[in-house]
């Protein structure tokens, strides 16, 4: 059984724009899989669907063989979302409240919900901060606390949007090793990322997503062959339309010419 | 413990928990504001008023005033928060998690409702033991104190989900819930009221509010108090289905 499976999936905003134009996308169980695309290319829309945050217009989307609508307790009982937005935390909590709280979400009883929050907090160095509020943290433990608290249920499939934006180098290593920590002891990983070495050196299985549709999906190898392009980050710029920012074309002195419209469609 | 029990009793403790920790401005504040409108109204124009309908001026208007504080802080409480939890998208936490719609409607409605509750009884247990408020119809007054709580806290949620910015919520306060509990005969009876104010006065739900409570103390009811609990108990039902239906279609809440 596959870990998510999304067919026809379409999203249109109430007075906005058509965010998923029919996606259809398959991940394995036990996968790392890497989502890229340029801001606004539908990424986090297709999260919200996953997760529930969003209501699907058209389509459907099984986590784990659980319908996401009709059965949308028990798919999301599977899924754990690391949210892009630090800044979503409740700040009237502490981090220890943020973990219980949210264990209790899932349904976890009081005992597992202390082990849990004991070994989340030794593993992402927050002992310390046990009981300071969440509006006192730093950005670089806030982040760490919103991929503990994703972590907190053990989810079979842990969501993960943009997890490294804004951190800075150690942490980013620090949290790279921990996901890959965590995927290999079998959860399931779903990665939307604007660093294309993070895909790169994480994901086994990347999709490419661009104005709301999938363009190609494969592994690193796979894509380079497809477009014939020797950087998985040449072969984004190929799938955005900005093939003149890579760099190839940075030596032909395309970019550097401010003014064309090459450089600055 | 169950999961359903589980999952609705943390929604609940994380409200509790935030009102808690802010509780000279949630739970002081409003005591003391409710503090001053039993001295100012109670024992300073209470001595030259005298009696209304055969009791102590102070008596009269004292439940009113404790349906009044638990009336605007349950709504307070939720429409705030809901929005607050909108605006930093903290309830994203929950919306994302295996929350039945019903749980989640429940424990914020059960937060605001605990929060009116508290001070509602501290009032009444400080006021009622200085002044000495009778009981005449425990079960009624009871009910009416649960259906009023329901439907103040659930309108909470209502204001919560649709307001837009911070301000909507203190509009809702001062131009709508205030005038109507004000003009529903907290500090008067209806019946000293001149035609068409009399009439009129019977169209607004608080009016039977305030009445359905003032029964269950004094024994004393402009209406028949059986009609003003349907009205309240109606309303609630009707409440209910509305923000119920809401949260299931996510309207405001989801994407």
């Amino acid at each position: 059984m596959d870990a998510l499976a999304i067919s026809g999936l379409v999203k249109q905003y109430r007075k906005g724009p058509e965010a998923l134009k029919g996606v259809d996308l398959t991940v394995g169980k036990g996968e790392f899989f890497g989502l890229l695309g340029p801001n606004g290319a539908g990424k986090s829309t297709m999260i919200h669907c996953i997760t529930g945050l969003a209501v699907p217009t058209a389509g459907e989307i099984k986590v784990f063989g659980k319908d996401a609508v009709k059965q949308y307790q028990q798919a999301r009982q599977a899924v754990g979302l690391s949210p892009q937005e630090v800044m979503s935390l409740d700040w009237f909590l502490t981090v220890e409240e943020t973990l219980d709280y949210h264990g209790g979400y899932y349904g976890m009883p009081r005992q597992r919900r202390e082990r849990r929050i004991k070994e989340l907090l030794k593993a992402f160095s927050l002992e310390d901060k046990r009981k300071a509020s969440v509006r006192a943290l730093s950005g670089g433990m806030r982040r760490r606390l919103v991929i503990a608290r994703a972590l907190m249920h053990k989810p079979k499939l842990l969501i993960l949007d943009e997890p490294t934006a804004g951190v800075d180098v150690e942490l980013r290593l620090e949290l790279w090793h921990y996901m890959k920590r965590v995927n290999r002891a079998g959860t399931t990983i779903l990665l939307t990322t604007h660093y294309i070495e993070e895909a790169e050196q994480l994901a086994s299985r990347i999709a490419l997503i661009n104005q709301g549709q999938i363009v190609e999906q494969g592994t690193v190898r796979e894509l380079k062959r497809k477009f014939k392009k020797k950087t998985l980050e040449d072969v984004y710029l190929s799938v955005v339309g900005r093939e003149e920012l890579g760099r190839n074309g940075a030596k032909a002195g395309v970019a550097s010419k401010p003014g064309t419209a090459g450089a600055f469609k | 413990m169950s999961a359903w029990q589980t999952r609705f009793g943390l929604g609940f403790r994380r409200e509790f928990t935030r009102y808690w920790s802010i509780k000279r401005q949630t739970i002081l504040t409003p005591l003391l504001e409710t503090y001053l409108y039993i001295s100012v109204f109670g024992a300073a124009l209470g001595s030259r008023v005298g009696e209304l309908e055969g009791v102590p001026y102070i008596t009269f208007i004292l439940p009113g005033l404790v349906m009044m504080a638990f009336a605007l802080n349950a709504f307070e409480n939720n429409a705030s928060s809901l929005f607050q939890q909108r605006f930093m998208r903290a309830i994203e936490d929950q919306l994302a998690s295996p929350l039945h719609n019903l749980e989640l409607l429940g424990a914020y409605t059960l937060g605001g409702f605990v929060r009116g509750a508290i001070i509602a009884g501290v009032t009444l247990f400080t006021a009622g033991f200085l002044v000495g408020l009778p009981v005449a119809d425990p079960l009624l007054l009871l009910w009416s104190f649960a259906s009023i709580g329901l439907f103040f806290a659930l309108f909470g949620v209502l204001v919560g989900v649709f307001a837009e910015a911070f301000d909507n919520i203190s509009l809702y306060r001062s131009f709508v819930l205030q005038p109507l509990i004000f003009i529903g005969g907290v500090f008067y009876s209806a019946e000293l009221l001149p035609e068409p104010w009399q009439t009129v006065a019977h169209f607004n739900p608080v009016f039977y509010m305030i009445n359905s409570v003032r029964h269950g103390f004094l024994g004393y009811s402009d209406v028949n108090p059986y009609l003003s609990l349907g009205v309240v108990t109606g309303g609630v039902l009707v409440l209910f289905a509305v923000v119920y239906w809401i949260f299931r279609k996510g309207y405001k809440l989801r994407f």
